[in-house]
């Protein structure tokens, strides 16, 4: 069964010369699921997110959450989902506990239930020792970890996660992917943003690469690599021209595709490496030009957009 | 229960602001009490006595009246007398800063008064131009008397016009019966008349005039006022402050109601200017001995304050997009608010056509209620001024409420 279900959702901002911010999105994530939006910023990832969170409402299009529409139902939906906002949402003055006290509350918790609640939360983000000191003391993956904790009072059956992991060190990124994993283990319905790709690959069921404010392909990661095909991903650095060389690689057989990163390497998707790196070092050569640096990487989420879109993710 | 509990958030975060509190408490308290003291060190308005010299050259009955006056026991609070005979040393005295004014009645004061043609007599005052009320004073006090001495004087040739006109002719009857009717005038006038200009003071409508407010209390009631608009804002703003800093989005995801999120901002303005108020009356009270009048006006007035400040802080931020926006817009409108109302002055400075300005402002009426019940008034004297800043209060909250519907709807 679907937990969420969205129609070609679209959003403008400041119509009509403004920015087409979500353009005919649709989708659907199964219960139970993690469910990646990957892509690059700006792509609409958090639009989406705000209007499937009732916070903003979509000019056309629909969208249901456990069966509630956020345009008709949004008390419903609202009932349903727990919302980790891409920047901390924290009252910096307020110790952790009092926040989460404050948040719980806002979910309609109260008495030993909340208080309880909150013991459990802060167990779960591993702050119980911090719990009494104020916010404004945390370091960034502390705040971080209360601004997920805020959302999962209530023990909501859908958790939107908006780029959690920005601007914190590996170990409290670590510790938040592995809650996600746990959390989606105990049944909860996830829809993850994110634009590092490593965390969609590790993290989700299934994946929305969006581009633009356009859904541009869904599915399980095997199902997108397919879209590239068996292809391997050689980055190359030289130090000559490199638009003169990628118009010589393009014409290489075995050569899918060459794109041209201002610069940064030359990024060539090869049918079979192993038969076209000696090409592409002879043709190097015979341009007079110098093979600098050289990465291979097999086929992922990274190589399907720059499949798609002819631009790296990072972009 | 939630709304409370967004109440009491913003409630706390406002009060655990020294920058805040500055604003909200300590800033009223000061200038009240520099002010205060300025005009009295918070006893009421008060004058320092004057020091004056009184020459009698005359001798006669009018000279011994108006030295007799000057050294009345009703005007001791206001005039030190000094009795001297020679003239020139009186007027040495003032020149060499000793006195501020010297009062010289002149010889032949009393026969001039008295002549069938009189040549005309000057009671001289002379005076240390540096200083103007003490010798306005004294000045005030000769020109009284020498008033009513003229009456009597007057009043004596009329009486022997119509005795002669009745057909008495004896000098000596005449004389006498001149004399009489100037020596009943004369004390008649002295002792005020049967008739007299009432004097009334404009600050104490309705007021019994039983209680006399201190200095430093009446300016602390258009301070507090005024500084309750601030006092109002800082939460208001904090609604700007929440969307900038993604808490309200946050909130608005939660299951609360938006309407219940701003009640609760509502609810929280309304309790920091309440809390606000009893402070700065407590305070005022303890610091400046300040009497602010029947527990009931004064409650009544508290809240028509905490309802005027409240509503006009959410106005003031419902159209800001900013902290910035809000702070400066709302900064020039509570300041022109504030001037327009005579808080800068309080309950000292009502009367005159300023009266009739300053009741643009919310602040004008709220002042009116306060001054009233300072003075010992009763609840009749409140009831239009609290009504006019309830009008006020409920327009604020409607215009705020609907520019506030738009922004999140």
């Amino acid at each position: 069964m679907d937990a969420i279900v969205v129609d070609k959702l679209r959003k403008q901002f400041d119509p009509p010369k403004g920015p087409v911010a979500v353009d005919g999105v649709s989708f659907a994530i199964r219960e139970g699921e993690i469910f990646s939006l990957l892509g690059p910023n700006g792509a609409g990832k958090t639009t989406t997110i705000s209007i499937l969170s009732c916070l903003l409402k979509p000019d056309a299009g629909e969208a249901d959450i456990g069966g509630f529409s956020v345009i008709r139902k949004p008390d419903e939906v609202k009932k349903l989902i727990g919302v980790v906002p891409q920047d901390i949402a924290l009252y910096d003055d307020l110790s952790g506990r009092e926040n989460l006290m404050f948040w719980g509350r806002m979910y309609g918790l109260s008495g030993s239930a909340l208080s309880k609640r909150v013991d459990e939360v802060l167990e779960l983000i591993g702050l119980t020792d911090r719990q009494k000191d104020r916010v404004d003391k945390y370091s960034g993956g502390m705040k971080r970890r209360v601004n997920i904790g805020a959302a999962l009072l209530h023990k909501p059956k859908i958790l939107y996660l908006d780029e959690p992991t920005v601007g914190i060190d590996p170990q409290s990124r670590r510790a938040i992917l592995d809650g996600v994993k746990d959390l989606n283990s105990q049944g909860m319905t996830v829809l993850y943003t994110t634009h590092y790709m490593e965390e969609a690959q590790e993290l989700s069921d299934r994946v929305g690469i969006m581009d633009h404010g356009r859904m541009i392909a869904v599915g399980t990661q095997p199902e997108l690599v397919r879209l590239v095909g068996e292809k391997t991903r050689i980055d190359l650095g030289v130090d000559k021209d490199s638009h003169q060389l990628a118009e010589h690689w393009r014409a290489l057989p075995g050569v899918a595709s060459v794109t041209e990163e201002e610069a940064g390497p030359l990024s060539i998707l090869a049918e079979d490496a192993n038969t076209l790196m000696p090409l592409l070092f002879d043709s190097a050569r015979a341009a007079g030009a110098r093979v600098t640096k050289i990465d291979l990487a097999e086929p992922n989420l990274e190589m399907v957009f720059l499949h798609l879109t002819g631009r790296a993710l990072r972009d | 229960m939630r709304a409370l509990a967004i109440a009491w958030k913003d409630v706390r975060h406002t009060y655990r602001s020294f920058a805040g509190l500055a604003m909200m408490i300590i800033a009223p308290l000061l200038l009240a009490g520099a002010i205060g003291a300025a005009f009295g060190g918070g006893g009421g308005f008060s004058v320092p006595i004057t020091k004056t010299v009184v020459v009698d050259l005359d001798g006669g009955a009018a000279g011994g009246a108006l030295v007799s006056a000057l050294t009345s026991e009703r005007l001791a609070d206001l005039l030190a007398v000094t009795k001297t005979t020679d003239a020139a040393a009186a007027r040495a005295s003032v020149d060499t800063g000793e006195a501020e004014v010297a009062v010289i009645v002149p010889a032949g004061l009393t026969a001039a008064l008295s002549a069938a043609s009189p040549a005309p007599v000057d009671v001289e005052i002379y005076k240390d131009p540096t200083s103007t009320l003490g010798p306005a004073i004294a000045g005030s006090v000769v020109q009284d008397l020498v008033q009513s001495l003229n009456g009597a004087r007057a009043a004596a040739s009329a009486a022997a016009q119509l005795a002669a006109m009745q057909g008495i002719t004896d000098s000596a009857r005449l004389t006498a019966l001149a004399a009489k009717t100037a020596q009943a005038f004369s004390a008649d006038a002295q002792k005020g008349g049967t008739y007299a200009v009432g004097s009334r003071a404009p600050v104490t409508p309705g007021g019994s005039g039983s209680t006399k407010p201190n200095t430093a209390g009446q300016i602390l009631v258009g301070m507090m006022l005024f500084f309750t608009l601030f006092g109002a804002a800082t939460p208001a703003r904090s609604i700007i402050d929440e969307q900038r800093e993604g808490t309200l989005s946050r909130l608005f995801t939660t299951s609360t109601p938006r309407s219940v999120v701003l009640g609760g901002k509502y609810i929280s303005v309304f309790l920091v200017v309440l809390l606000q108020t009893v402070i700065l009356l407590v305070a005022g009270r303890l610091l400046f001995g300040a009497h602010w009048g029947s527990i009931g006006p004064v409650i009544v007035l508290v809240l028509a304050g905490a309802l005027v400040a409240a509503s006009l802080g959410l106005l003031t931020v419902s159209y800001a997009k900013t902290p910035a926006q809000a702070g400066g817009g709302s900064a020039g409108i509570f300041v022109f608010l504030g001037l327009i109302s005579g808080s800068f002055t309080g309950t000292a400075s009502i009367g005159g056509a300023y009266d009739v300005v300053r009741h643009i402002s919310p602040l004008g009426w709220l002042i009116d209620g306060w001054n009233h019940t300072m003075f010992g008034g009763s609840w009749g004297g409140i009831v239009v001024p609290v009504l006019a800043a309830l009008a006020f209060a409920v327009v604020f909250f409607g215009v705020a409420t609907f520019f506030f519907r738009r922004r999140f709807a």
